[in-house]
C-alpha cells in the first residue's frame, strides 16, 4: 500500500494561512513529519488559486523540495498553476486529478503527458455517479480512451472511484469498493487505483474519523487497492496496513482483520461470529463495518449503541 | 384462468417500540384512557407481512391564546373557542383528536410575556377538559421553552405528556423535566437519518428509557419539500425493521403546521384563479400532505383543521382494514 501525505492540503487554515504569507516553516514542518511517518508521496493541495495559480504552485513546490525528496502529487484545478508545479518537480509527479468533466477530461491528461508525470482519473463526470456500474462505465468509456489517446501508458494512471462520506453518502461506501474490485480487473495489467481515504470520514467529529478511515482502506485493500491520499501521521493507518499485509493474526484485532479481509476479497460480508463481542477493540471495527456496509445508519455516536 | 400469484413477503428482523401516551387514573394520571403507537413489525399497511398492533394516530393542534398569525380559514373554524384552551381541547376531541398537542405561546393574549404560573394554567385547564392524551410544546425559543416546560412538567406529574421540542442544541433540560416527572419528549431534527438517529442517543444516554422517546424527523409541506421528508421517513422506518435499535422509536410529525404554512392553504387572495375554492384547496393540501406521511410510516400526525382530520381519518380507518 502506497501512502500520499494529505496535510499539504488549503483546508487547513494553518496551511491556507502559510500559503497567503508564503510561509516556508509550517509547509516545510508538514512535509518533514509525514516524510519521517513513512509517507511516500506528498499530495499538495492548493485550491484553484485563481489570481496567482503558477506562483503558488511553483513556490509551494520549491518549498517541500527543499527539505524532502519525495514525489509529489499536485491537486489543483488551476491548469497553469499545474503546469509551473510540473515544470518545478524534480521527481514523477502526480497529477490530481483528470475527471470526465469535459474542462479537465480536455486539459490534465495532455499536461501529465508532456511532463512524464503520473495521472489520477477520477470516476466522475461533472456530478458524482452513484453506483459502481455507472462509476466503471465512466473510466472505461470516458477516462481510458483520453488517457491511450494522449499517449499515457496504463502503468502511469491512477484510477479513483471517488470516496464520499459516511455522514449523510452512507450508501456510497460499497460503491467505492466495488469499483476498485472491477477495475483491477479490466485489464492485464490492471490499472493502479487510489483513493482520498479521508473523505468517507468527511463530517465525522474528529475522534471518530480515523478507526473508519483505517477500517475502510481494509475493506478497500481487499478490493485490490494500490494506494491512498491519507493521514500518515494517523499511527493507526500503519499498523493496520501491516497487519493485513504481513498477514499478521498475532493479536485479536490482526485476526479480526484479516477476517474482514477475506470476506470482502472474496466478495462476502464479515460474520458476527467472527467477532469477539467482549472485546471493546473488535466490537468498535465491527460497528464501524456495519456502518461501512449501510447495515445500520451512521450517527456521530454510533460506537455508544 | 386466472394466475395464482404468489405475493413475496418480507421477513424482517427488527420492529418498531410501542410508546404509550398519557396515564389513567390507575397508572398515575388522570386520562380516562391511553393512546399506544408503534409495535410495527413491517411497512405501513403491509398487513399481510407482518403484525401492525396499533393505527397511526391524529393529534389536533390547539393553542394557549389565539395565533393571530395562523391563516384565517382556521381562525374561522375554530372561532368560537380559539380564545379559550380548554374549550378548544374539548371541541378538537369531539372533532376526532385522538391526542391535544397544546403549543405555548411567546406571549399570552394581553400581549405580556408568557410565565410559568401561566404555562402551568394553561395546562391545568386543558387536563380537566379533555381526558384524551396531551402533548406540550414550547414556543419554540429555547430559554422560554425550557423555562414553560419545566413547569409544565412539573404540573402534570404523571400525565406521561409529551414534552417538545427537544433539539441537537437544547435537550438537556426538558429531557430532565421528563425523566423527574414521568413524561415522554419528542426528539425533532431537521430531515436527516443521521442527526435523526444521534439526537435518540443522546436522549437516551441520559436516563430517558426508549419507550418515552418519540422520533420527529421534521417534514415539508406537498410542494415545499414533502419528498425529502417522506424518504427520510422511508430510510428511518427500513432501518428500524432491519434492527437498527436506535431508529425504533415510533415517528410523530406535523404536517399541520406545515401545510398551512403552504402559500396555497394560508391565502385565498393574489393567487391564480384556476387554483379553485380556497377552503377545499387548502383542506386538501393538508389533508394530503398529512396521508402522504403516514405512507411513509408516521404514528402521530399532527394535524389543524377539523375537516382534514375527518378525512384522514377516514383514509387511515380505509387502510386499516385487513383483508379476510
Amino acid at each position: 500500500m502506497e501512502i500520499v501525505g494529505e496535510c499539504i492540503h488549503i483546508i487547513s487554515p494553518k496551511v491556507k494561512n502559510a500559503i497567503a504569507n508564503r510561509e516556508k516553516g509550517y509547509i516545510q514542518e508538514l512535509a518533514l513529519r509525514q516524510a519521517k511517518a513513512g509517507a511516500h508521496a506528498l499530495e499538495l493541495n492548493v485550491g484553484p488559486q485563481k489570481k496567482a495559480g503558477p506562483e503558488v504552485m511553483g513556490w509551494m513546490v520549491d518549498t517541500v523540495q527543499e527539505v524532502v525528496d519525495l514525489p509529489l502529487s499536485l491537486d489543483t484545478t488551476n491548469v497553469a498553476a499545474m503546469e509551473a508545479g510540473l515544470k518545478r518537480a524534480k521527481k514523477r509527479a502526480i497529477v490530481n486529478s483528470a475527471s470526465a468533466a469535459p474542462e479537465r477530461l480536455e486539459t490534465m491528461p495532455p499536461l501529465a503527458a508532456k511532463y512524464n508525470a503520473k495521472l489520477i482519473a477520477l470516476c466522475m463526470g461533472k456530478n458524482i455517479l452513484p453506483t459502481a456500474e455507472e462509476r466503471i462505465n465512466v473510466a472505461l468509456e470516458v477516462l481510458m480512451p483520453r488517457i491511450m489517446e494522449v499517449g499515457l501508458s496504463m502503468e502511469d494512471i491512477y484510477f479513483d472511484p471517488l470516496i464520499l462520506t459516511v455522514s449523510g453518502m452512507q450508501e456510497y461506501a460499497l460503491q467505492a469498493v466495488e469499483t476498485v474490485r472491477f477495475l483491477k480487473q479490466v485489464s492485464d495489467p490492471p490499472p493502479r487505483t487510489i483513493v482520498g481515504l479521508s473523505n468517507v470520514s468527511n463530517g465525522v467529529p474528529h475522534e471518530g474519523r480515523s478507526l473508519i478511515n483505517c477500517t475502510y482502506l481494509v475493506m478497500l485493500m481487499a478490493a485490490g487497492l494500490d494506494a491512498a491520499i491519507a493521514d500518515p501521521l494517523d499511527k493507526r493507518l500503519w499498523e493496520f496496513i501491516r497487519m493485513v499485509e504481513e498477514r499478521d493474526d498475532s493479536t485479536p484485532v490482526g485476526r479480526l482483520l484479516l477476517r474482514l479481509y477475506d470476506a470482502v476479497a472474496s466478495m462476502g460480508e464479515l460474520s458476527p461470529d467472527d467477532v469477539d463481542m467482549s472485546d471493546p477493540e473488535q466490537v468498535a471495527i465491527y460497528k464501524t463495518v456495519q456502518i461501512l456496509e449501510n447495515k445500520v445508519i451512521y450517527a456521530d455516536s454510533y460506537l455508544r449503541v | 384462468m386466472a394466475e395464482k400469484v404468489e405475493i413475496p413477503v418480507q421477513k424482517w428482523s427488527g420492529r418498531v417500540r410501542e410508546v404509550t401516551f398519557g396515564a389513567t387514573k390507575d397508572e398515575g394520571g388522570s386520562r380516562s384512557r391511553t393512546v399506544t403507537v408503534g409495535g410495527e413489525a413491517t411497512l405501513p399497511f403491509l398487513h399481510f407481512e407482518g403484525e401492525i398492533p396499533h393505527p397511526p394516530r391524529v393529534a389536533i393542534e390547539i393553542q394557549d391564546k389565539k395565533p393571530e398569525e395562523w391563516s384565517p380559514l382556521l381562525i374561522k373554524v375554530w372561532e368560537e373557542v380559539i380564545d379559550d384552551p380548554a374549550a378548544w381541547a374539548k371541541r378538537a376531541e369531539e372533532r376526532g383528536a385522538d391526542l391535544i398537542l397544546l403549543r405555548l405561546s411567546l406571549d399570552d393574549a394581553q400581549g405580556e410575556e408568557n410565565t410559568p404560573e401561566k404555562a402551568k394554567s394553561a395546562v391545568r385547564k386543558v387536563l380537566s377538559a379533555t381526558s384524551l392524551p396531551l402533548l406540550v410544546f414550547g414556543p419554540g425559543q429555547v430559554d422560554k421553552d425550557n423555562e414553560l416546560l419545566v413547569a409544565v412538567a412539573e404540573e402534570a406529574a404523571g400525565e406521561r405528556v409529551v414534552l417538545g421540542v427537544c433539539e441537537e442544541k437544547n435537550y438537556r433540560t426538558i429531557v430532565a423535566a421528563a425523566l423527574a416527572h414521568g413524561h415522554l419528549v419528542d426528539s425533532r431534527t431537521p430531515m436527516d437519518v443521521n442527526l435523526a438517529k444521534q439526537l435518540i442517543i443522546l436522549i437516551h444516554d441520559m436516563g430517558l428509557p426508549l419507550d418515552r422517546i418519540l422520533m420527529d424527523p421534521s417534514t415539508g409541506a406537498l410542494g415545499y419539500g414533502i419528498e425529502y421528508g417522506y424518504s427520510v421517513m422511508e430510510r428511518l422506518r427500513l432501518a428500524a425493521l432491519q434492527g437498527d435499535t436506535m431508529t425504533q422509536q415510533p415517528i410523530l410529525v406535523t404536517p399541520g403546521e406545515e401545510a398551512w404554512r403552504a402559500k396555497e392553504a394560508k391565502v385565498g387572495e393574489g393567487v391564480p384563479e384556476a387554483w379553485g375554492d380556497w377552503e377545499e384547496r387548502a383542506i386538501m393540501w393538508e389533508t394530503m400532505t398529512s396521508t402522504a406521511l403516514i405512507e411513509a410510516g408516521a404514528d402521530v400526525v399532527v394535524m389543524r383543521h377539523p375537516e382534514s382530520v375527518r378525512l384522514v381519518k377516514e383514509a387511515i380507518d380505509k387502510l386499516w382494514m385487513k383483508e379476510g
